[in-house]
């Protein structure tokens, strides 16, 4: 079967969800060869069915069979961001694995919310050091009334900045350490995330 | 756990193989794969979340994948194993011929003890 113009219009709105949603979490052309496949999947579907039926129906149980294409893109998403995350650690591969787990699942969105915060803290830290050599007297632990109450920067400073040159250090130590430990924690955890959901279940055909 | 949960975990757990299976005697391309699957066994629930795999499994080495154009009007993509695809499936293989023996003589012996 041939498409017609209304045909036509159906599959590539079905494909361009899909394509939008591909992008959330594959790069581009990861994403340009999914497409091609499940576009290849349904052209290929539609020569094995004679001409001149009902075009529409035929096209809509063809979609149907593949699944909606939000599906389809959370079944690409899950092969494929959490494997490269395991396996490379790359910061983007992470950042997007942990987008998908927390988009995924109440628990998965806690344990990512952790994550970023692990890597905020660490980020926070290493901001801390960078920022003590160039404004040295808005940078440190504060005080007040002798006791400690904060350590950061602050603009416009409201107290007195305590702290030479050992803020940078403690920036440094402390923000590297969160960084790192929360990287490996991550990891971990993906991987942990990985092997249960290959164990786990699988919505069957119907759901969404 | 429901028994819909558990036949979903023999499922997914059984799916690498089967794709693998699928590919065995020479590279076919992803509908002709799920196809194969259809016939042989109600494994493939939505024909859409096969691709994902089949990606997977090439990312692992396991498949190398091609596209070929000319062969319809529009190019397929086909999939075939790899030397280590082969390795891994006569592994799988094995593995699942002694997991069978194992629960069928499980079954076997409970059935002889009820009787």
């Amino acid at each position: 079967m041939i498409l017609g113009e209304t045909g036509e219009s159906r599959l590539r709105g079905y494909l361009y969800v899909l394509e939008r949603s591909l992008l959330l979490a594959l790069p581009r052309e990861v994403t340009k060869d999914a497409l091609r496949e499940i576009e290849s999947h349904v052209r290929e579907r539609l020569t094995a069915v004679p001409s001149g039926g009902d075009e529409r129906a035929v096209l809509e149980q063809i979609l149907a069979e593949l699944g909606p294409p939000l599906r389809v893109a959370q079944a690409y998403s899950a092969e494929r961001t959490i494997d490269e995350a395991v396996v490379t650690g790359r910061v983007v591969a992470m950042f997007r694995a942990m987008w998908h787990v927390a988009v995924t699942s109440v628990g998965g969105f806690f344990a990512a919310l952790g994550l970023f915060t692990g890597y905020a803290i660490g980020i926070g830290f290493l901001i801390v050091a960078i920022a003590k050599p160039l404004f040295p007297d808005n940078v440190g632990l504060w005080m007040r009334d002798g006791y400690p109450i904060a350590f950061g920067i602050q603009f416009p400073r409201e107290g007195h900045a305590v702290g030479g040159n050992w803020v940078i250090l403690i920036g440094l130590v402390f923000g590297l350490s969160a960084l790192v430990l929360t990287h490996r924690g991550a990891r971990r955890f993906l991987a942990w995330w990985q092997n249960r959901r290959r164990r786990g279940a699988f919505s069957s055909r119907g759901a969404a | 756990m429901p028994i819909e949960t558990w036949q979903e975990q023999l499922r997914r757990g059984s799916l690498d193989l089967a794709i693998l299976l699928a590919v065995a005697s020479g590279p076919r391309y992803g509908l002709a794969i799920i196809q194969h699957l259809e016939a042989f066994t109600d494994l493939v629930v939505t024909e859409g979340t096969i691709y994902p795999i089949l990606g997977r499994l090439t990312r692992e080495g396991l498949l190398a994948s091609e596209w070929v154009e000319g062969e319809a009007p529009h190019a397929r993509k086909y999939y075939r194993l790899t030397r280590l695809g082969t390795k891994r499936l006569a592994d799988m293989t094995e593995q699942w011929r002694t997991f069978v023996a194992k629960i069928g003589r499980l079954i076997a012996a409970s059935e002889g003890g009820r009787a």
